[in-house]
């Protein structure tokens, strides 16, 4: 296949760019500045364009792929890692003992686990987004080990990796890269989840003004306990246009600055190895050079560490999955019942190809979206990695729970693993942003993206613009009529295999039903849409289901045409997953063309209203009588 | 509406549930009714048990007599029950017992006993069993036995007046008395239809017993009114009368008041420019009871002073709060109209007081002071209706609280304000 071979070519160029960058790249903002070539800019979206059914099929056709040098040097990475996951880490005893041993510790730093990301001129492995997330499928295995390294690299040292001068990066980041050093994320207090406005840490600059004194607390701090370095948001007072007002600053605070205190580890569900506490700050003197950025722009600051750490979680909850039909295949088939083993039964069976579609699906786009970052430009991948976090957290869920269901009461108990899989990934639909924030994130950046193209078209119509409206009226029925939909993913110009044609077709009708439907709810809501949080759901469920139908058809194609080992069994799923997600989405967005009074939408509201007026569920007991 | 499982047992353990009655009278009865089949001997048997009583009883006493002469000492249920008692012993064949239970249901009330189920089913009881049966097509199509069938009517309808349900043993007797596809028995299916169906339907409930204690009813009404399960009652002052040292005695009234966080912080919002206004007494009716209230309120913020608050797209870590678009809410969709949400302007706290007078209510306000600093900047007028207390003097005399009353207040332009305006009923009542 040609068009996957030219890929191959491209990609191959960006390896002896990193020598290059070095000399180039200082000033880069990007974390992915590593592989900039910085010949263009990329203003393509493909998750945005699917709000205005369309397919931008040269964003992620065909599937990304690594060149084979850098293939090598990952299996060089993965074999240790993987060994040392499955000899030297004691996960049962991380989880009942609530801490990760020093040796362990020790171990993964002497991997270099610690700074995966970091660029080797730093001291880090400086591997690239896709080869984050293959090691992440194998850190992935225990579930506070990945906590803590996450929020060590994934967010902790972010910070300055993104937005750190050089000398910033020079002074610290080569002990974040070997873990002499841990880093933590402080974000989070009591009052301010997600709200910035509510942020009550301080940082007031001192009369001499060398330094900001920090004094506030953070709560649910990853790390908090062991962290040396931290990246810490506070309020400061920034004159804009003359006027004093309160913004959100980013500093690096070392724990050695003195007034920095941790509280006692919290006890948790799950990940409980992980060290999570509250931090306090007491009159902190930070430095003026340790301002990440500039002062006052740690917002944007925040929103892009949050925003660019998501897209690894779909390959661990991938790995954890493929784990756990490791560990549960193998009961099955020796577990007898009836004289029949627990697999032939076809619902044990089902669970098993729930957690193969899921893998696979899991996969493609996590590989999809770090293959989209990776390549060169400045990509705009937040809402992609969004998608990745929210399908691989719930799917995660689901498939521990259903492996776990296999085993039954064995499963349930202490003795195997399953129960505590299920406990550590609990967490997932809960951090980095929790997943109804992150589909209101989702759906509302593609309606915003959607509303500036679509505005003019929608107020036309509302006008009465009669041959705009007839020619809506004409498409509609042409659809309506059986007229396919073309947005060019087979054919002549195709970049799906004629194999999976059938689901590419699906695919492409969704999409463009999905194009219709955004406009309609722009043309019924407009921007009162912020409001409707039951219909965006509805739309962030319908293209993350989109974006994972497109990535295992490109996966998919790419594996049939160079002829990867098993891709029947690949062009199986891929079906299996398009035709099931078919009608799922077609289901949704019927829901999203009726009005709030048919689809349930106000029923619910209703519901809910009544309940939460009373703070107590509200109906009789059956057992009750009037007479 | 029972079904007839429940009522088969019943009816076999004995003819006449929780009748009361002797043994010996029971027999009589099974005997009466036994020989009610056939009438041509009926004269013969009962006779010598009858005459005993007339003869002891030949006053031609009207029955309204027979409650006032029975119940001299007191009107309570026993006695009533002793009247019911007295009636049913005197006479085997009950003569007169329409008008003794007509004349029962009138003296029911004065008892205390209209809300007594188990004395409506005694009532029931005085009716003779079977006699008013129906027992051929034409006796069933024409109205049998009318006089007592209005009469069992009527003993339902006071028990539907009264609210009070009638139970499987109200069903039994009206079967035994007037059997079924009777009026009274039709009017009982009646009220199992309805009743049970109107129970619940008020969701504010008011029970049926009212506290005795003012603070407490104080406390109940104000958590009716104050739809916010947050809101705060407080206890500024309780009800206690003092002796000052030149002997008179002062009563201090109660002073109960709520507030709820929410309405602290549409009060901490408040432009301290603008006043706030005490107004009152509202009535609030609780069954028989009337309570009054007053509310601390002001006028909705004008149009031209209302700030909005301005949109800080640095606000939210995760997703844009607002969109950046040119298109509203299509017409089809607009459902924001809403009957109830009309901008009146806020209340921001509610008290009750026995005694709705300026002092009393100041008292209220500086209390309110300790946790909304602000009513000590805001100027605060009293509107206050005379109400159902003695009419209160309108002008500024006692004043404890200087701060409450600041130059943009003029004394004459309060005291008007004070006799003409009109109270507004600003808030929602529950009912």
């Amino acid at each position: 296949m040609r068009k996957v071979f030219v890929l191959t070519r491209v990609t191959r160029l960006l390896v002896p760019e990193r020598v290059f960058h070095s000399a180039v790249g200082r000033e880069a903002f990007h974390l992915q500045q590593r592989r900039c070539f910085r010949t263009h800019s990329r203003n393509l979206a493909y998750a945005k364009d699917l709000f205005l059914g369309q397919i931008n099929k040269a964003e992620v056709f065909p599937y990304p792929e690594i060149g084979n040098e850098e293939l090598e040097e990952l299996k060089q990475f993965v074999a240790p890692v993987e060994k040392f996951f499955s000899e030297e880490v004691d996960s049962a005893t991380i989880d009942h003992e609530a801490k990760i041993p020093a040796e362990t510790l020790r171990g993964l730093k002497d991997l270099g686990l610690f700074g995966i990301m970091i660029p080797e001129e730093y001291g880090g492995l400086g591997l690239s987004n896709t080869m984050y997330a293959r090691l992440n499928e194998i850190i992935a295995l225990d579930g506070s080990i990945a906590v803590t390294l996450a929020a060590h690299q994934a967010i902790g040292l972010k910070g300055i990796l993104l937005a750190g001068n050089e000398a910033q990066k020079k002074k610290y980041l080569p002990k974040l890269a070997s873990g002499e050093h841990i880093a933590a994320f402080c974000l989070t207090e009591s009052g301010s989840g997600s709200d910035a406005a509510s942020i009550q840490t301080r940082a007031t600059l001192s009369e001499d003004g060398k330094h900001y004194l920090i004094n506030g607390s953070k709560i649910w701090i990853s790390n908090g306990g062991m962290a040396d370095i931290m990246t810490v948001f506070a309020r400061t007072e920034v004159e804009v246009d003359g006027v004093k007002k309160d913004k959100i600053s980013a500093f690096v605070v070392e724990r050695a600055f003195g007034g920095v205190t941790s509280g006692k580890p919290e006890d948790k569900l799950g990940i409980r190895g992980s060290y999570t506490c509250e931090v306090s700050f007491d009159n902190v003197p930070v430095p003026v050079e340790n301002v990440i950025g500039e002062i006052g722009g740690g917002f944007k600051i925040a929103m892009n560490i949050l925003n660019s750490g998501r897209f690894s979680m779909g390959s661990s909850c991938a790995g954890m999955i493929k784990k756990l039909i490791e560990l549960t295949s193998e009961y099955a088939a020796t577990r007898k019942q009836f004289n029949r083993s627990l697999s032939e039964f076809g619902l044990i069976q089902e669970k098993f190809a729930l957690m193969a579609i899921n893998a696979f699906v899991m996969e493609s786009m996590a590989y999809l979206t770090a293959g989209m970052m990776d390549r060169p430009g400045v990509p705009e991948c937040s809402l992609e990695a969004a998608m990745v976090k929210v399908f691989s957290s719930e799917g995660g869920w689901v498939c521990c729970s259903e492996a776990l269901q296999v085993l039954g009461g064995l499963g349930y108990t202490k003795n195997y693993p399953f129960e505590r899989y299920l406990r550590d990934c609990r967490i997932l639909p809960i951090f980095e942003g929790t997943n109804e924030i992150l589909r209101m994130y989702i759906a509302l950046t593609g309606m915003q993206h959607a509303g500036n193209v679509l505005t003019r078209k929608v107020k036309e119509l509302k006008k009465g613009n009669i041959f705009l409206a007839i020619g809506m009226v004409g498409k509609s029925i042409r659809t309506s009529l059986g007229g396919s939909v073309d947005l060019g993913l087979t054919g002549n110009d195709w970049v799906v295999h004629p194999s999976l044609e059938e689901s590419a077709k699906k695919l492409e009708e969704n999409v463009s039903f999905f194009g219709s439907t955004v406009e309609m709810l722009l043309h019924r809501y407009g921007k009162t849409i912020v409001d409707e949080q039951l219909a965006l759901k509805k739309v962030a469920d319908v293209v993350i289901n989109l974006y994972a139908m497109t990535a295992v058809l490109s996966r998919a194609s790419r594996s049939i045409c160079i002829g990867l080992r098993n891709h029947d069994q690949e062009v199986l799923l891929t079906n299996t997953f398009c035709n099931d997600t078919f009608f799922k989405n077609n289901f949704l967005m019927v829901q999203l063309q009726k009005h709030s009074p048919e689809n349930n939408d106000a029923n619910i509201k209703k519901i809910a209203t009544a309940v939460l007026a009373n703070r107590a569920y509200t109906c009789s007991h059956p057992l009750e009588r009037t007479f | 509406m029972r079904c007839s499982r429940s009522l088969l047992p019943l009816l076999l353990r004995s003819g006449r549930p929780a009748s009361g009655q002797t043994n010996q009278n029971h027999r009589q009865h099974q005997a009466l009714r036994h020989l009610h089949s056939s009438p041509a001997s009926a004269k013969s048997q009962p006779v010598s048990a009858h005459e005993h009583r007339t003869s002891k009883d030949t006053s031609l006493t009207t029955h309204e007599d027979l409650f006032e002469k029975m119940a001299k000492e007191s009107k309570t249920k026993a006695t009533f029950n002793k009247v019911i008692e007295v009636f049913i012993k005197q006479d085997i064949r009950r003569r007169g017992h329409v008008e003794f239970i007509y004349a029962a249901l009138k003296k029911m009330p004065e008892f205390g006993v209209e809300r007594d189920l188990s004395v409506y089913n005694k009532l029931l009881d005085v009716f003779p069993k079977e006699v008013f049966i129906p027992r051929n097509f034409i006796q069933r199509m024409y109205n049998h036995y009318p006089k007592q069938q209005e009469c069992g009517v009527q003993l339902l309808e006071q028990m539907e007046t009264y609210g009070v349900l009638p139970n499987v043993e109200s069903k039994v007797l009206l079967l035994q008395i007037f059997g079924e596809k009777s009026h009274p028995i039709r009017k009982y299916q009646r009220i199992m239809y309805w009743f049970p169906k109107f129970k619940h339907i008020n969701p504010f409930p008011v029970p049926m017993v009212l506290p005795e204690d003012p603070v407490d009813l104080a406390r109940f009404s104000l958590t009716r009114i104050a739809d916010d399960l947050d809101a705060k009652v407080t206890v500024y002052q309780l009800p206690c009368t003092d002796t000052t040292e030149t002997g008179e005695e002062i009563t201090r009234p109660h002073l109960v008041g709520i507030q709820s966080p929410s309405q602290m912080e549409l009060l901490a919002k408040h432009d301290v420019n603008r006043p706030v206004f005490v107004e009152g007494p509202f009535p609030l009716w609780l069954r028989k009871t009337c309570v009054h209230y007053y509310v601390l309120r002001a006028d909705p913020t004008p149009l031209h002073l209302k700030v909005e608050e301005p949109y800080d797209p640095e606000r939210c870590l995760q997703y844009p709060l607002q969109l950046d678009l040119d298109l509203d809410r299509d017409l089809g969709d607009e459902e924001s109209f809403d009957v109830d949400d009309l901008d009146d302007g806020p209340v921001f706290a509610m008290c009750m007081t026995s005694q709705g007078n300026q002092a009393t209510l100041n008292q209220w306000i500086s209390g309110l002071q300790q946790n909304n600093p602000i009513l000590g900047q805001v100027p605060t007028l009293f509107r206050l209706d005379a109400g159902p207390q003695k009419p209160q003097e309108s002008s500024q005399s006692p004043q404890p609280h200087p701060e409450t009353q600041t130059e943009a207040f003029q004394p004459g332009e309060g005291a008007d304000e004070t006799v003409e305006e009109e109270p507004r009923r600003s808030h929602r009542m529950k009912q």
